[in-house]
């Protein structure tokens, strides 16, 4: 299912085969994603994947090789113009990861600076200092340094400095990766409530694919510069249209298992595991089992496989449990809590049939 | 050695614990405290009362003290603002912009702070003496062009040689700073919508100011401090720093003078730099807070590249090689105007008797100056080795007392001589050493005095790189060792060693190298009987054998290029993991 979308004009955001090298080496390449007004744009992919860079040539601090960048219809950069409005002067604002306080003012002035410049008159500046301040929760730090407040604090301070000129889109560079876990989960429905007060356009860069599941309305899952997938991100569960995306989506992650085609099934080490039907014309396949889908010890027409055990993880009174089958990691769930030693024999039986089959390449087969 | 053992020692030995304190608190008060105590109290005898009236309320006073000191804070504010111009010009364009050739200029401009500032003022008089006092005539006077006497003498050439010295000084403390202002911080910037100018004066001076403000501090303080340029370049023209001044009270016998300016120079110098502290202090500490660190943002010159990089290339060829050419031109040019014909090797080989240099031998046919090479080398490895044993036990012991107001002491004592220019230090040694104290004889002229005082003034230093050492070492590194079941001989060679021998060593060569190229604190402490090589190129250069004092001067910078070069390679090969 494609994104809602209501034409490209009004497009908060258009990316057209965006391409961004760097000497010979070609850090995003040939993106295309748009998104509506108000839609919440997480681009998520391991680390050198080109999500930073694509939200730097979104912030204008970097000039694209070729394609295009429009922000509600008016160009901002492309290939040929390179930067076309200024980082500054295409009404878009940019936490970065680390947070970037200017260490000489304090909070209040941190967040009246960027208005200053703006020009914005004396009283405008206060009532929205004011404002964000309150609306972050960190009025009491108005009169402190950066290097005085914690690392938490800092975070809602670089918000706050980003929102107070009210920008129709949002950036975000990996903004909690430098929190503790548990500020972080905190932090992700403080900036899930502070997108829906603004209004604005968000796009937001992380590697983790959590953040991306909780918070997105878009997922562009990116690899090696391409959007391997853009959608929602229960389509993106639902159907991954490649392993990567499979794989990286997801919790526990998707079982993938390297199938032949015995006979008329598709078998892995003798075990016949799914109907050779399932992808017909195909000769080695890559199945795959959602954890939900392999039940841990012998079900009675399940398709068993046996392996080592390596670690359990508690999961909501279940239990996820990691067998290793050769050097393949597989997990099942089981009821209640399982303990086992490692190494200690365990069986995993499969669902008939699998979720979805992938070519030896990682691409999606529909039967 | 007792102290390493000591750092490893979860429970101190604790009779050591005591003694140690205790004696280095005897030990500092006796080298720090005690002379500036006698000199101050030198001068509240009834002859020190005297001339303190002189000095400061007489008819003598405008000679001895105020125009002095007009001439002394002049000079410090001309150097000071040279040198946050050139320093700080030169650290944008190496750490900010994308100037080609960045590595290159960033060595040039650390280079100058190597040659002591009498090679530069030197090499000054080699190129720009005129005739105004005889002798052979620098080289511009003698091809034609008539050198007026503002630019061979006084204070001008003073400062410009000041400047030449001290700002790769202004030049590291400015670039460390700005380095430290990360490309987000910029970035944030632009994504307000600054413009460059406004990024520059909201973000990037501000950020910096601190820096600025301690480079503009210690120039200005190195500047009033100074003794050998104004020696050599103002001296002969009558202008009088407070250095000179002083110099020359306790050089014609008025030794009470001497003190008195000597106190009046450290007030002088103190104050400013605690002013200054205090400016810095009162500003928060701007440490940037930071993720992804150490990314530069760097402004495109565009067109202004290759010229910008032509004027770097040329202030530090002209501060640095050029000096050193001009140098070593003149000690073999029989001719001071004629820098490159007749080359000779006598002054530095010839045999004495010949028509050149009214017969004296050259410069390894003296024994005098052998023996002065050899009293240097020997007082540079001395005050080398006692300071850093005395630093780094300090060190220690602060460390381990911290908190308590035995460490407060002990560190505001050690940090003390930075306070004191080393010409007044110089005299505050001759203060108390000069005379004999009860069945103890007079130290004065002695090497002893020398290396007693040299180790006092560089216990800043000392105590700092000490400091540095010991955070080397930390409890957890320590620890885990021993968890190995390693013994104490075992962690002091595999792991207390190579964590410190870096820092000892690179904090012991730039004593050495301090030493051997010092002439304001040698100058009044040593006596024409045992020389040492600046002292040598001082008085050469006063009596105007211009080739032997800029071929020992040579000789110098020699040894300390070698000694830096020598720290530079044991950096590298000992610690490789640092790179």
């Amino acid at each position: 299912m494609a994104p809602a979308s209501i034409g490209p004009a009004q497009d908060a955001i258009r990316i057209s085969q965006l391409v961004k090298r760097f000497g010979d080496v070609a850090a995003v390449k040939d993106v295309n994603i748009s998104v509506p007004r108000g839609a919440f744009l997480v681009l998520v992919g391991p680390s050198g994947c080109g999500k930073s860079t694509l939200l730097r040539m979104l912030a204008g601090l970097e000039a694209p090789s070729a394609g295009e960048i429009a922000f509600v219809g008016r160009t901002v950069s492309s290939g040929t113009g390179g930067v076309i409005a200024d980082a500054g002067a295409r009404d878009a604002g940019l936490v970065f990861q680390s947070y970037a306080l200017w260490p000489h003012m304090t909070v209040a002035g941190n967040i009246a600076w960027p208005l200053k410049v703006a020009r914005w008159s004396k009283a405008d500046r206060n009532a929205r200092v004011d404002e964000v301040l309150s609306l972050l929760g960190i009025s009491a730090l108005r009169d402190r340094y950066p290097a005085e407040i914690s690392g938490g604090q800092q975070q809602r301070v670089a918000i706050a400095r980003t929102i107070a000129p009210k920008p129709s889109i949002l950036l975000f560079d990996e903004p909690l990766s430098n929190l503790d876990a548990k500020l972080r989960i905190e932090m992700r429905s403080e900036l899930m409530r502070i997108h829906r007060a603004t209004g604005a356009t968000s796009v937001y860069v992380t590697h983790d694919q959590v953040e991306a599941m909780t918070m997105a309305s878009h997922v562009a899952v990116l690899n090696h510069g391409r959007v391997e997938q853009f959608g929602a991100p229960i389509d993106l569960l639902r159907r991954p249209t490649t392993t990567f995306v499979a794989s990286f989506l997801g919790t526990p992650p998707a079982n993938l298992l390297p199938v032949t085609r015995v006979q008329d099934r598709f078998a892995f080490a003798d075990v016949a595991l799914a109907p050779a039907a399932f992808a017909a014309g195909h000769e080695r396949v890559q199945l795959l089992y959602r954890a939900q889908d392999v039940a841990v010890g012998r079900v009675d027409d399940g398709h068993q496989l046996v392996g080592r055990f390596a670690e359990a993880a508690p999961i909501a009174g279940q239990s996820m449990v990691t067998v290793m089958v050769g050097d393949l990691r597989l997990t099942g769930m089981a009821e209640g809590f399982f303990t086992a030693t490692p190494g200690d024999e365990v069986g995993l039986s499969f669902s008939s049939t699998p979720d979805a089959a992938f070519t030896m390449d990682g691409e999606r087969i529909d039967p | 050695m007792t102290s390493l053992a000591l750092v490893s020692g979860r429970a101190p030995l604790l009779r050591a614990n005591r003694v140690l304190p205790l004696f280095l608190s005897v030990v500092i008060a006796l080298l720090v405290a005690a002379p500036l105590v006698k000199i101050l109290l030198a001068t509240l005898t009834p002859d020190g009362l005297q001339a303190w009236t002189t000095v400061l309320a007489s008819p003598l006073s405008a000679n001895l003290w105020w125009r002095p000191l007009s001439t002394t804070m002049l000079l410090g504010l001309g150097v000071a603002a040279g040198c946050l111009l050139l320093g700080g010009f030169l650290a944008w364009l190496v750490t900010l912009t994308d100037l080609p050739g960045r590595g290159l200029v960033a060595t040039l401009s650390t280079l100058p702070f190597m040659i002591p500032s009498f090679a530069g003022a030197l090499a000054w008089g080699t190129l720009f003496r005129n005739e105004r006092l005889g002798g052979s005539p620098g080289v511009f006077q003698a091809n034609g062009f008539d050198v007026p006497d503002w630019l061979a003498w006084g204070l001008a050439p003073t400062m410009i040689v000041l400047i030449a010295h001290y700002f790769s000084l202004a030049y590291t403390i400015i670039a460390a700073a700005l380095s430290s202002v990360g490309a987000d911080l910029i970035e944030a910037g632009q994504m307000a919508g600054a413009r460059r100018g406004r990024i520059f004066f909201g973000i990037v001076l501000p950020v910096v100011t601190p820096a600025l403000v301690a480079a503009a501090s210690l120039t200005f303080a190195g500047a009033v401090a100074n003794f050998a340029a104004p020696a050599l370049l103002g001296l002969p023209v009558r202008m009088q720093t407070l250095s000179t001044r002083l110099f020359g009270m306790i050089e014609t016998g008025e030794t009470e003078r001497g003190f008195v300016l000597a106190l009046l120079l450290i007030a002088v110098s103190a104050a400013l730099l605690f002013c200054s502290d205090r400016l810095v202090a009162g500003r928060k500490a701007f440490t940037t807070v930071t993720g992804k660190g150490g990314r530069i943002k760097r402004f495109p010159l565009g067109a202004w590249r290759w010229p910008l990089f032509a004027v770097a290339l040329i202030i530090g060829l002209a501060t640095s090689v050029l000096p050193v050419l001009v140098l070593a031109a003149s000690s073999l040019a029989p001719q001071g105007g004629v820098l490159f014909s007749n080359w000779t090797l006598h002054f530095w080989i010839g045999e004495g008797g010949g028509a050149l240099a009214q017969g004296q031998a050259g410069l390894f046919r003296n024994p005098m100056i052998v023996e002065a090479l050899w009293n240097t080398l020997k007082l540079g490895l001395t005050v080398a080795l006692t300071t850093m044993l005395l630093g780094l036990a300090l060190a220690y012991t602060i460390v381990r007392n911290k908190g308590t107001w035995l460490a407060t002491v002990l560190s505001q004592l050690a940090f003390l001589p930075l306070l004191v220019p080393s010409i007044a230090f110089a005299a505050a040694y001759i203060a108390l050493f000069g005379a004999p104290i009860g069945p103890l004889p007079s130290l004065y002229g002695t090497f002893a005095l020398l290396v007693l005082a040299a180790t006092a003034h560089n216990l800043p230093y000392a105590v700092q790189s000490g400091r540095s050492v010991l955070g080397q070492i930390s409890n957890d590194i320590e620890e885990s060792a021993r968890l190995t079941g390693a013994g104490l001989l075992t962690r002091l060679v595999f792991i207390i060693f190579p964590l410190t021998i870096r820092g000892l060593l690179a904090g012991a060569i730039l004593v050495f190298v301090k030493m051997v190229r010092d002439l304001s604190l040698v100058v009044l402490l040593f006596t024409a009987t045992s020389p040492v090589l600046s002292m040598v190129a001082y008085r050469y250069a006063s009596e105007g054998f211009m080739q032997f004092a800029n071929a020992i001067t040579l000789v110098i910078l020699v040894i300390c290029l070698a000694a830096s070069l020598a720290a530079h390679l044991i950096q590298t090969r000992v610690q490789k993991w640092k790179q």
